[in-house]
């Protein structure tokens, strides 16, 4: 009962963090619009990426718990002391990871024309399978990072405070790509659901990755091309009606 | 667990189609008595039609064995009505293609580069999809036309799941023994066997290097540095199929010609070889108007025990009628040894062969040509394979001799050719040879 009170609240104070967060995002976006980036942002910006790669090599080799921040450090070139200026903790760079992949795939899909006008299912595809491809050389933290999101307190948790603003721009991203096919008349309308059902799904897809131990992870390419094109299908056939 | 939820999936759909199907067949027994003998008739027909639409489109769907088993079924011309033979006829070349997206991605989980960069150019839209992958026209970087074919992500795993299950559909008639467990197993590695690319590449090179004396047959050549287990690159073989090849109105005198060709293919790979390209569907022959023969996919290759062929040329020379220690060999070679010659159903099956070779192949000499147009000898083959099939007269030795056999004569069938098939098993017979123990 207890840990549904706390789950309760945790959500409705997700909520209204989300609501804000997204006003503020919306407010900085405005104003990001209109004053570019400094010298002094972009050499904040180099070094994160830096610290991420040389993260990201050490969790390969010695996985997520296996690493300390010294090493990254180390490996980054900088003094621990300014590590903790950027990442307080090994969930903020994971956090950073995940911001950078969901930045990647708004940027890439905003330049694939000849996919923005395919059909849901491939569009769907085509979106999952690059956040696959993304993630792909980096299997194992994929992994570590999986089962701490399950966590209530961590970071990474869907419900946590710090990870609401990614998951709001991939949703928000999700919704838009829905509502070009809603507007084609692909599927009935489906709103904010189909989002939340979409990012669900690229969960339960992940989770099978993880296991997938056939050659070039063929299992997943054939769940994911079969589930899409089932889903879609009970989509236009209506059964979505209830 | 994904692979239960795949499985769970294909067998839902699959009860979907039965479910659909029985649904329609319900409510047409329930009209039954309220409609008279025409109007019964043409309900009946159009119910046909409608469920054959049904089974096609979702077999499409399904891909696999299943898919296969309606390609199969197609060339049962036998079993159905031509409304349904025509629809099911759908599925020998057209199975809902993969997205290019998932076409790219499964070669790029091969080759670790997208198509686009391994050839010089790459036809993004497929030529052709089947039940297990798709064909798509490319040139390689040396500039020569090839045919590339890319597998279906998972197919290998989805074909045991549908075997898994036609195993439990079919538990009935496994046990009235109208469908052996042997014949299922044989099936199934005939079909698994056709998902491993890199043995159908073995099978072209056996195929291109044995089929050389004759002229007329053209195999492709494999590009082994562009292939792997998923994906397969062949040179590209000119021709027609079928149906387009029919659409220019070939001369009796060519389709004769090809007739004869296709015929003289069959008993040389049987009696020759002994390996037999076993996948007959149409859409595996290609044509020319010159006479000259395209053989493609050779995923589907019997390698025939040794002592398959003299048993089968008993059929032709009929020694057997008078030699029962010949007779028992034979049973014992389609059956194994668990099945008595002395058994009437066994007597039945082998009096019915005997009947349909003495009059379509008689001993007398000199031998005529054969009428394939003739609806008569269709009719006839049609019968036998029904009585085989009624007295369970199965063997998975012969599984793919007789679906070969019975692809070429609906391909000569097709074509309306005049074919003295006598004359030709005659001359590639071998002397035969008395049937090892």
């Amino acid at each position: 009962m207890s840990i549904l009170i706390l789950f309760d609240n945790k959500l409705g104070s997700c909520l209204i963090m989300s609501v804000l967060i997204f006003m503020k995002r919306s407010r900085e976006e405005n104003k990001s619009k209109t004053k570019p980036k400094g010298k002094r942002d972009l050499n904040k910006e180099k070094t994160k990426e830096k610290i991420l790669a040389a993260a990201l090599e050490l969790f390969r080799r010695n996985g997520l718990d296996g690493t300390t921040t010294k090493q990254i450090s180390k490996k980054a070139g900088i003094a621990e002391g300014t590590l903790f200026n950027y990442f307080k903790t090994k969930e903020d760079l994971a956090l950073f990871f995940f911001q950078k992949e969901t930045h990647d795939l708004v940027r890439w899909y905003g330049k694939e024309t000849r996919l923005q006008r395919a059909p849901l299912p491939e569009k769907l595809f085509a979106i999952i399978h690059r956040q696959l491809e993304y993630i792909a050389p980096y299997e194992e933290f994929i992994g570590a990072v999986f089962f701490r999101s399950l966590q209530l307190h961590s970071k990474l948790s869907p419900l946590s405070l710090e990870s609401q603003e990614l998951r709001l721009k991939y949703l928000r991203f999700v919704r838009e790509v829905l509502a070009q096919a809603e507007e084609k008349q692909e599927i009935p309308r489906i709103g904010e659901l189909g989002a939340y059902a979409v990012g669900l799904f690229y969960i339960g897809i992940v989770m099978h990755w993880l296991h997938d131990t056939s050659r070039g992870k063929q299992k997943t390419l054939a769940l994911l091309d079969r589930s899409l094109s089932l889903a879609t299908g009970v989509l236009k056939k209506g059964a979505w009606d209830w | 667990m994904s692979s239960r939820h795949n499985s769970i999936g294909r067998a839902t759909r699959l009860a979907q189609l039965g479910a659909g199907l029985a649904g329609s067949y319900l409510a047409y027994q329930l009209q039954r008595p309220f409609l008279n003998e025409r109007q019964n008739s043409e309900r009946r027909h159009a119910l046909g039609r409608k469920n054959a639409k049904q089974i096609r489109e979702d077999l499409q769907d399904l891909r696999g064995p299943i898919m296969k088993l309606g390609q199969a079924l197609s060339m049962q011309t036998h079993l159905f009505d031509s409304d349904v033979v025509e629809e099911l006829a759908g599925l020998q070349m057209q199975a809902p293609p993969m997205h290019g997206t998932l076409m790219r991605a499964q070669f790029k989980s091969a080759f670790g580069e997208n198509p686009e960069e391994v050839f010089g150019s790459f036809e993004p839209e497929p030529f052709a999809a089947a039940s297990l992958g798709q064909v798509h026209w490319a040139v390689t970087k040396r500039g020569e036309e090839v045919a590339v074919k890319i597998q279906y992500p998972a197919i290998r795993e989805a074909i045991e799941t549908d075997f898994r299950m036609l195993r439990a559909v079919g538990f009935a008639a496994r046990m009235t023994g109208h469908l052996q467990e042997s014949v299922v197993r044989e099936a199934e590695r005939g079909i698994l066997e056709e998902t491993d690319y890199l043995n159908e590449s073995r099978n072209i090179q056996y195929f291109a290097k044995h089929l050389a004396p004759l002229a007329f047959v053209r195999v492709p050549k494999v590009h082994s540095e562009l292939s792997c287990e998923q994906v397969l690159t062949m040179s590209r073989v000119r021709g027609l199929r079928m149906r387009e090849f029919l659409k220019t109105n070939p001369s009796q005198e060519v389709r004769d010609k090809i007739g004869i060709g296709l015929t003289r293919l069959f008993f040389f790979q049987l009696f020759r070889l002994q390996a037999l390209h076993a996948d007959p569907h149409p859409g595996n022959y290609l044509f020319d108007h010159d006479g000259s023969i395209g053989l493609v996919d050779f995923g589907c290759v019997k390698y025939l025990k040794p002592e398959v062929v003299p048993c089968y040329a008993q059929f032709w020379s009929r020694e057997w009628v008078h030699d029962t220690e010949l007779y028992a060999d034979i049973i014992r070679v389609v059956f194994g040894p668990n099945v008595s010659p002395a058994e009437p159903r066994v007597r039945r099956c082998m009096n019915e062969i005997r009947r349909f070779y003495d009059e379509f192949h008689p001993l007398t000499e000199p031998p005529t040509a054969l009428e394939l147009a003739d609806p008569k000898f269709m009719e006839r083959l049609n019968e036998l394979a029904k009585t085989l099939l009624k007295n369970k007269f199965l063997s998975p030795e012969f599984l793919f001799l007789s679906r070969t056999e019975s692809g070429m004569c609906n391909l000569l069938h097709a074509l309306q050719a005049r074919v003295p098939t006598t004359q030709i098993a005659r001359e590639w017979m071998p002397p035969i040879p008395r049937i090892k123990k």
